[in-house]
């Protein structure tokens, strides 16, 4: 039975008040998960977890140390705690700790759903089977997921911060693939499992598949592209991790370094972080116990502002965002919560608007060559299409891109206005599909 | 631990499992991390919990908790086959094993000096003294070092009676410098990027390395850097370093000869593969002298083990031989479908995951070249040294690396510095470009400890024995 978060931030206190430290600060993160995984037409994984690790920040001066225990019994936990205590004594100081953050108010926000955490074993068998019928009908080879999980995360420390939530989050993939090597994808993420049409999902990527079999060759080169969603999320995904940080930031690692209130992108693009957003999902406070703040990072294309924890916001003289990840934090402040402003346009318009381009489902392994100009490499996959005077004229085999993700986003001409959540309930991007101007394929899959 | 694991395989096999198998794994790891001066990470971590995988009906079930007593063994063994029986309802033909002798016995990593038992101020001063030696350029503003030790004890038993008791410890270290300038940026690292190298050793490979004396030279190379070119986009002939060698072998051809990948198992995740089962035996994946093993039993490696978690015995077997495909990486489930034994590649990251086919120790096997003759015997050329990015499509046909640093051979020496320099390829291609690999003498092993496969997403221990190796006509200055 997975823990309240009543019950969370108890454990948290108690665990605080363990640690003989200057000050102290205690993680609980409580997870009860399970997943189906299916491929070949039938379920070929399934799997359940119940978990509970406390994480214990002891700070001695300058000094920290950080240690963790998924045994809770008391003995244990008293461990874990001197164990934090003899890393801080023994570390050298940190001139720029500026100690733990104080408490802050919090917004309620709730989002774990009944409907998820009871979406047992023959539910996602269930699904699987809806699933996998929308394929097997139409003479194709399914692969997939459908998961389910609730998190119970509490923060204290010894400066009064108290904060605990629960999380809900169900999600489905679909790789339809036929064989005459045509694949196509769908997606789902929702903190509900009920709003999961497990047979439209099936029938969504059963039919992609169908689309893009007998894929032909293209030449290597700039193409305007259509990116849907998934793909788009990819590119989010990196401008966040290796750009919108106060770290990266502050040592000149980032896009952003040195250019704030410089036109960076194409003024259609707006990004920005919102966790306490009407549709947002995941939690509503850092890692640190921090009220997440609305951070635009980009407005109108402009650089606005990196995230900040409790840590970068000092150094950096900026206020906390609230972006905090689990200590010790190497990686620095980061957002979780990323949506692109949307457009006005369906994907059929952007499409129309295209004379010669390049159509993306998603991306496939994509990894960062050039950190600061954000430079991804990466295959197109499930779903390449070229563009031929506004309609998909025909599939494509998989591409290999070589693109900095923000001179692409330079060019941007166009986005959908409707979005989507990709990724998992803590970390999901939420974003429009785009038109830009240029795209560099580098290479195909032959 | 018997009395848990005899609890939890009884429920299992009361409420209708043809089989069961249950782990229970305790692990502890130390990470400590200096960056730029500054203590980044001192951070100690337990976990410990058992799992149960249980076939009814003909098909998996596993079920796993943090809590290690026989009452909860027994609940987490009745809910893995309550959810095999769930599988059941959308499944092919039942799960048929690989039979294998039952395991009996006990296994343990050798370790010189305990890393959990040297004094964390020893670590520190460690750490510190690299990093100041890397802080020697004013070019250079990030540096890094860091350690990171691992130990597991690990209890098996199954249904078929195998009882087995392992333990492993593992050490690793690496340093960093980044040189930024004029809204640029590049890294160089040792012993390889990516959070360093790592070993089934102690404190002993730690003070082998030795970090502090590398770091002045890794540095100045990071200033370097930032003046050097970038290598002209075209077709060359192309040396790799051990370090880059290591995961070419691990994408190009660790992955793909993975059998569950290749039955199509992994597709919606990590993919699948360009290999059939029909091409072993037949299809020329490289050049004569391209020979690959798949090995469980080298001394200190991080790919070795006693059995798998499965309870197949470690052993070596070849995937790739006289350029020849020649075997996959396989499981009790998957190996059949061969018509093979298993080859005992079955791993799980932890107590709280199922097994999946992983590498173990896949070695490039050691060819013939002295590597000052390799780079004499090269006209026109690039040498290149440790990777820095790494991406390839969903078959493991259509790769793109870039690696830290390269150097311009130019009739038979190495000459101009080049930044950051990339290349891509098509895999057998490219495998079948090989002409020179080196001799044993430059031959090591390089473990990685970051291989991520599965979902919920898991983390395997592997390492690739290599050697410089020289590949014919081969794309590079991708994008620049």
């Amino acid at each position: 039975m997975l823990m309240t978060p009543q019950e969370a931030r108890d454990l948290a206190r108690s665990t605080v008040a363990m640690t003989a430290a200057d000050e102290a600060e205690v993680l609980v993160g409580a997870d009860c998960s399970a997943l189906t995984r299916f491929a070949n037409n039938r379920i070929n994984q399934n799997v359940a977890e119940e978990n509970a690790i406390v994480s214990v920040r002891a700070v001695l001066g300058k000094r920290v140390g950080v240690a963790s225990t998924n045994r809770l019994d008391t003995a244990s936990l008293q461990a874990a705690c001197d164990a934090a205590v003899r890393a801080a004594r023994v570390s050298p100081e940190d001139p720029s700790f500026p100690g733990l953050p104080g408490p802050s108010p919090l917004v309620d926000a709730n989002r774990a759903l009944s409907a998820t955490r009871d979406f047992d074993a023959e539910a996602r068998a269930a699904a699987v089977g809806a699933i996998v019928a929308e394929s097997a009908s139409r003479g194709l080879t399914v692969a997939g997921k459908v998961r389910c999980a609730e998190h119970t995360v509490a923060v204290a420390n010894s400066l009064g911060v108290d904060a605990g939530a629960s999380l809900t989050g169900a999600q489905a993939t679909v790789l339809s693939m036929g064989a005459a090597t045509g694949s196509g994808w769908a997606s789902f993420l929702d903190a509900d499992a009920s709003k999961l049409n497990a047979a439209a999902l099936g029938a969504e990527a059963a039919d992609l598949a169908l689309r893009s079999a007998d894929p032909q060759d293209l030449k290597p080169g700039d193409y305007q592209v259509v990116l849907a969603p998934e793909a788009v999320a990819d590119i989010m995904d990196f401008l966040a991790y290796v750009g919108f940080s106060a770290k990266a930031y502050h040592e000149g690692r980032s896009f952003l370094s040195g250019h704030l209130g410089d036109s960076v992108m194409n003024e259609r693009v707006s990004i920005l972080d919102d966790a306490l957003a009407p549709f947002a999902m995941g939690l509503a406070f850092d890692y640190e116990g921090q009220p997440k703040q609305r951070v635009s990072m980009i407005e109108r294309g402009v650089a606005m502002s990196p995230v900040t924890d409790s840590y970068w916001a000092v150094k950096t003289g900026r206020t906390n965002t609230g972006h905090a990840l689990p200590a010790p934090n190497s990686y620095g402040p980061m957002p979780l919560n990323v949506a692109m402003e949307p457009g006005e346009a369906t994907m059929d318009e952007l499409i129309g608007s295209v004379q010669r381009g390049v159509y993306v489902t998603r991306f496939h392994y994509v990894n960062v060559e050039d950190p600061i100009s954000v430079l991804l490499t990466g295959m197109t996959r499930d779903g390449t299409f070229l563009i031929e005077n506004g309609r998909l004229a025909r599939p494509l085999k998989n591409l290999r891109f070589t693109q900095g993700a923000v001179e692409a986003l330079a060019g941007c001409e166009g986005a959908t206005s409707a979005r989507k959540f990709v990724g998992t309930e803590e970390g999901a991007c939420y974003v429009p599909g785009l038109l830009l101007a240029k795209f560099s394929f580098t290479g195909q899959t032959s | 631990m018997n009395d848990i694991i005899s609890a939890a395989l009884d429920a299992a096999a009361s409420s209708g499992a043809s089989y069961a198998d249950v782990r229970i794994v305790d692990t502890s790891r130390e990470a400590i991390q200096i960056a730029s001066g500054v203590v980044e990470k001192v951070e100690h971590s337990d976990s410990f919990g058992l799992g149960v995988r249980a076939l009814a009906d003909g098909a998996w079930g596993f079920a796993s908790s943090r809590e290690v007593t026989a009452t909860e063994a027994v609940k987490v063994a009745r809910q893995a086959v309550a959810i095999a029986r769930a599988s059941a309802l959308v499944k092919a033909a039942p799960v048929v094993l690989a039979p294998v002798e039952p395991a009996r016995g006990s296994w343990s990593s050798t370790c010189v000096i305990d890393p959990f038992a040297v004094a964390l101020e020893d670590k520190l001063a460690l750490l510190i003294a690299a990093d100041e030696a890397l802080r020697t350029q004013p070019q250079v503003a990030i540096t890094k070092a860091q350690l990171d030790f691992f130990r597991e004890r690990k209890w098996f038993g199954s249904t078929e009676g195998a009882l087995t008791e392992q333990s492993v410890i593992e050490s690793g270290a690496g340093i960093v410098a980044y040189a930024i300038a004029d809204g640029e940026m590049v890294s160089r690292s040792y012993p390889n990027s990516h959070g360093g190298s790592s070993s089934q050793a102690g404190w002993e490979f730690i003070l082998g390395l030795d970090l502090v004396g590398n770091a002045p030279r890794i540095a100045e190379q990071a200033a370097q850097l930032l003046s050097a070119s970038f290598v002209e986009p075209g077709t060359r002939d192309l040396v790799i370093d051990g370090g880059q060698m290591s995961l070419q072998v691990h994408e190009s051809i660790g992955h793909p000869t993975e059998l569950d990948r290749v039955l199509g198992e992994e597709a919606a995740y990590a993919g699948t593969s360009f290999l059939q089962l029909d091409d072993v035996g037949s299809l020329k994946y490289g050049s004569p002298i391209v020979t690959v093993t798949s090995d469980s039993t080298v001394p200190g490696s991080l790919g070795s083990f006693g059995w798998d978690d499965e309870g197949v015995p470690a052993q070596r077997d070849y995937l790739v031989r006289d350029g020849i495909l020649a075997g996959f990486q396989s499981s009790r489930e998957t190996a059949p479908i061969t018509g093979r034994a298993s080859n005992g590649c079955m791993r799980a990251d932890g107590w709280n995951r199922i097994p999946l086919v992983r590498m173990t120790t896949v070695s490039l096997e050691p060819g013939t070249w002295d590597f000052d003759d390799l780079i004499a015997d090269t006209e026109n050329g690039l040498y290149v040294e440790t990777n820095n990015s790494w991406s390839i499509d969903d078959k493991r046909l259509n790769f793109q690396f870039a690696t830290e640093i390269g150097w311009e051979i130019e009739n038979g020496k190495l000459g101009r510095m080049v930044r950051s320099p990339n290349y891509t390829g098509i895999t057998p291609k490219f495998w079948n470009s090989c002409d020179a690999i080196c001799s044993r003498d430059h031959w090591k092993v390089w473990g990685l400890n970051n291989c991520g496969k599965g979902e919920p997403m898991q983390v395997a221990h592997v390492a690739h024995g290599a050697a410089p190796a020289r590949f014919r006509g081969v794309q590079v200055g991708v994008g620049r």
